[in-house]
């Protein structure tokens, strides 16, 4: 490993660097306001240097791959970063939050995020996974005076330290069963003679426990609700869009493997696709609670980006990423505006709180509009275009079965979120409103969102052309 | 085609009540100010269209328009005038105007919103009327459904969310799966010719087999199917129709109903030909029990805009038995009683918004003997009233009278069957009128004659009524090439099938 290996890796480099600086300086001075600036800054310069690196393929000390790839992703999470600082801006000053750890603990699963999305090997797999987790761990309860904290932190602590230890003795069995920890050697070594080897199958099972847990999937998505709820707004939506995204990032270069010998567990992931398709949209269609709500339209949205995974190809590679992208914007978006409608008493929780949002906050509510409408996949906005290449990847690789449950799908969650748009648009008679009043020009981090959800939808062919430039490059 | 085609005409039909909404809500401060400013863009809106009254030339196109857009995708910005999207187009442009003047007074409280979502709503129906690549179409399609429902859902009656929930699972249930349609052809073009495209002209070359053909089309008429509605697929109207305000009542009866009918014509049957030609028996079966079903509902209606509702419904069905009977004089008299059914429709709906500005309901049994108290009021509404039942010399009867000609010729058991259908109109219209116009006046009912503004807004329909029932010429000389026409009866008749 030599100084130029580093160049590839600068924008982490950038992140972590800063995380660390701003720890320290929290011992020291902390100023909350101050420190999300700089937290922002650096997030964005980092996110600067990324989009224009032009570092070639290559790999660094054998667990990480650097190249347009990892740089395409690297800029991504660093984005998220500062978008989920900018949110917070308000929400974090009014919760007295400890200003030093939390910006760096922020910028330090953006690190993680972007160490996962570059993995190569199972070592960097796990050490970016869990340098995600360990951060989400705090961030979860970050909040110490909020009453569903405690309960939100406990569940993801003792759900995820199980989850790692499925991945980590999946990994170890991985190993056993092939000698080799590189990534996709590993996965594609567990196939002998067209059958996947006894032992490889243990390993993948435990192996898709963990990960499974981190996206979750069916049956691991139990955890999801609680923890969307008791997290802090902002927290939760880099918890909904990047932990979730980089996993997804990681898994797709695997993805290849299906078609060969892996594609006995194919019949496998398709049922758990159709299952956490289900349960994310039946259940989301009977919760009360915007959080929880929006929870459980997570979980719909990872039984959709499998859907895609499963198609395989450069369509389906390139329909997960794209959705990915747009998932990660809108989602965060999202939670922007619930940390906007924040007061100190409290976050939204019911929906009716939303009733007459428009004729109150008529940025916010068009804001949180454009959100709803693209995770609905209405057209014009960027749901819409991931939808359609989601859709299309299925028919390509001739599920359309999976194609037409998605679109069942997505007519069910018409309900929960159009029930939403029309609560918002709805004239508030009875008692007043328990939502912070947000005048404009509100958030930027909100504005930017959705400014961008609308220019992918109308326009989305530049990072259509990006997204093809990076699988293939 | 033309010297005009250097100035984006379409583009503007799209732009113009676009940034008449923009305008609206950036002076949503003055009502007054809103109101106009609705009036005047869509004013401008229809004096361009009728500015695009002209023949065709031999390909049937009046103007075409076509940009870049998602060149990734293959999906063009492809817009294409022609004889039927004409008339589509003016009468979208004159019932948004007159649904501006329905609300001028009922709409106080949040003018701009519902301004700008009444000209969006435009924009949408706009789009719909004239996009040529199915990427443009179904994003307008599913577009022209927002607006309308925030429409519904904020200035709707008590408990409109019921209704609206059942148009929307309904509509977007129908579009998804024509989305599905339109998924699978552009993969199987791509595949078939290398080029990956949206445009309609490319895509109606694909070759399907016989099975695949006739699921892509039912994806397609299922969407449509619904918008229009086909029975057994209406049972969102009524409710949907009543709960919604009249202005937009008018607009669900006279255009967007129109939606389905067009896109059936426009993309499933041009998409999918030999499936469309195989439909035709089935389809105008299950037209003419339209027809009749709501017909016979109609008739036990105590509400009037629930009825109208159902004479629209049975009006519409008779459209598509004009279509479905594969003959070109009742393709052509579909296509002109698409237009007289928006003007009948609307100039109803626009009469019945006003019976709400003055006692707040509808049901019939607060009404009765207006004759003697309003006599203006009431001659428009008798003039109506016997135009929807098919009197010669007003709009419905020439496109009635064309489609039973065209029906006659090819299919006529089926022609014969079709006609006792205009008697069941008169049975229920003519209902309609005893209860309204003549009988004894309910007790203290309060009733001024028609003002200024009213005046305003049903003239123009009564023009047209008498124009479209005199000299239906006009109207039809734009459809004597109508785009796309001669590709479909060449691609039935390659098939074997006939379209005289």
């Amino acid at each position: 490993m030599t100084w130029t290996d580093f160049a590839g890796l600068v924008p982490v480099l950038i992140l972590l660097g800063g995380a660390i600086l701003i720890l320290m300086a929290g011992a020291y001075r902390p100023h909350y306001r101050l420190f999300i600036l700089a937290g922002i800054s650096i997030a964005l310069t980092a996110c600067g240097v990324a989009v224009f690196s032009t570092s070639a393929v290559k790999e660094v000390s054998g667990i990480f791959r650097c190249g347009p790839y990892a740089d395409f992703f690297m800029a991504l999470w660093s984005l998220l970063g500062a978008l989920t600082l900018g949110i917070s801006f308000r929400y974090g000053e009014e919760r007295k939050f400890a200003p030093g750890e939390y910006v760096a603990l922020v910028l330090f699963s953006c690190v993680g995020m972007s160490f996962l999305s570059m993995a190569s090997s199972l070592v960097g797999f796990f050490l970016g996974l869990e340098m995600i987790s360990l951060n989400f761990y705090i961030l979860t309860v970050f909040h110490r005076q909020s009453p569903e904290a405690p309960e939100a932190g406990m569940k993801y602590l003792l759900l995820g330290a199980v989850a790692t230890g499925f991945l980590a003795f999946g990994i170890a069995l991985i190993f056993a069963a092939t000698g080799t920890l590189k990534l996709p050697e590993a996965m594609s070594g567990m196939v002998a003679g067209g059958q996947i080897v006894p032992l490889g199958l243990l390993a993948i099972a435990m192996f898709l426990v963990g990960v499974g847990f981190k996206l979750s999937l069916f049956p691991f998505h139990f955890w999801t609700p609680d923890v969307y709820q008791g997290a802090p707004a902002p927290v939760t939506g880099l918890l909904a869009s990047g932990s979730k995204g980089a996993v997804w990032a990681a898994m797709v270069p695997l993805g290849a493997g299906l078609a060969g010998g892996l594609a006995e567990i194919v019949p496998l992931l398709k049922a758990l696709a159709l299952l956490t398709l289900a349960t994310g949209v039946l259940c989301a269609l009977v919760q009360d609670n915007i959080k929880r709500l929006l929870a459980f339209s997570s979980v719909s949205h990872m039984g959709y980006v499998l859907i895609a995974f499963l198609s395989g190809g450069l369509t389906g590679e390139r329909a997960v990423i794209f959705y990915l992208v747009t998932y990660s914007i809108v989602v965060l978006g999202s939670f922007g505006v619930l940390a906007c409608l924040s007061t100190p008493l409290g976050e939204p929780r019911a929906l009716s709180d939303f009733k007459g949002l428009a004729y109150r906050s008529p940025f916010l509510a068009a804001a949180l509009t454009i959100f709803l409408f693209s995770l609905a996949g209405i057209p014009l906005t960027a749901g819409f275009i991931g939808k359609f290449h989601i859709f299309y990847s299925a028919v390509r690789a001739g599920h359309t079965w999976m194609a037409i449950a998605g679109v069942i799908a997505s007519l069910i969650s018409m309900g929960y979120y159009l029930r939403l748009v029309f609560l918002v648009f709805q004239p508030r008679t009875d008692s007043p409103s328990p939502l912070a009043v947000c005048q404009p020009p509100g958030n930027i981090a909100v504005a930017f969102c959705s400014v961008l959800t609308l220019v992918i939808g109308i326009f989305p062919a530049p990072l259509l052309k990006f997204v093809a430039a990076i699988l293939s490059p | 085609m033309n010297e005009l085609t250097f100035y984006p005409l379409l583009s503007l039909l799209i732009a113009i009540p676009l940034g008449g909404a923009f305008l609206c809500v950036l002076s949503r401060r003055s009502s007054g100010l809103c109101r106009w400013l609705a009036l005047l863009s869509s004013g401008a809106v229809l004096v361009l269209a009728g500015s695009l009254f002209r023949l065709p030339d031999q390909t049937g196109w009046l103007l075409r328009e076509d940009y870049a857009w998602i060149d990734t995708l293959g999906a063009r910005f492809t817009l294409g005038l022609d004889g039927v999207s004409l008339l589509m187009v003016l009468l979208t442009a004159l019932l948004i105007v007159m649904a501006v003047l329905v609300s001028w007074r009922t709409i106080s409280e949040k003018t701009a919103l519902y301004f700008s979502l009444l000209l969006a709503l435009e924009a949408g129906l706009m789009g719909v009327f004239l996009a040529l690549d199915l990427f443009l179409f179904y994003i307008c399609w599913e577009i022209m459904l927002i607006p309308a429902v925030i429409l519904i859902v904020v200035w709707g009656e008590e408990g409109s969310l019921p209704a609206v929930f059942k148009f929307i699972f309904f509509t977007i249930g129908g579009s998804l799966l024509m989305l599905l349609s339109i998924i699978s052809l552009y993969y199987l073009h791509g595949e078939q010719t290398g080029v990956f495209s949206f445009s309609l002209e490319a895509l109606r070359l694909t070759k399907l087999s016989g099975s695949l053909e006739l699921w892509i089309y039912l994806g397609f008429l299922l969407a449509f199917a619904v918008k229009i509605p086909l029975v057994p697929l209406h049972i969102w109207l009524p409710d949907t129709y009543c709960k919604a305000p009249t202005a937009i009542t008018l607009l669900l009866s006279g255009v967007l109903a129109k939606t389905g009918i067009y896109g059936l014509y426009r993309f499933a049957f041009q998409l999918c030909p030999e499936a469309a030609a195989k439909s035709f028996a089935w389809l105008s079966i299950v037209a003419l029990v339209t027809v009749f079903y709501a017909a016979w509902t109609a008739f036990g209606q105590s509400d009037i805009k629930r009825l109208l509702a159902y004479s629209s419904v049975s009006h519409l069905g008779f459209i598509v038995f004009g279509l479905s009977v594969s003959n070109r004089t009742a393709m052509e008299g579909s296509f002109l009683q698409m237009f007289s059914h928006g003007i009948t429709m609307g100039a109803f709906f626009a009469l019945t918004a006003m019976i709400e500005e003055r006692i707040g309901d509808t049901r019939m049994e607060r009404l009765g003997g207006l004759w003697g108290r309003a006599p203006l009021w009431s001659f428009f509404f008798l003039v109506v009233a016997l135009s929807s039942l098919g009197l010669p010399g007003l709009n419905n009867f020439v496109g009635e009278i064309l489609i039973l000609a065209g029906a006659f010729q090819s299919l006529p058991w089926l022609g014969a069957v079709a006609v006792p259908s205009i008697l069941l109109a008169a049975l229920y219209i003519l209902r309609l009128v005893r209860h309204v116009l003549w009988g004894v006046s309910p007790a203290g009912l309060i009733w001024t004659d028609v003002g200024r503004r009213e005046i305003f807004i049903l003239v123009p329909f009564l023009i047209l009524m008498v124009w479209v029932g005199c000299w239906p010429q006009t109207f039809l000389d734009p459809l004597q090439q109508v785009a796309g026409l001669p590709f479909f009866e060449g691609a039935v008749a390659l098939k074997g099938g006939v379209l005289p």
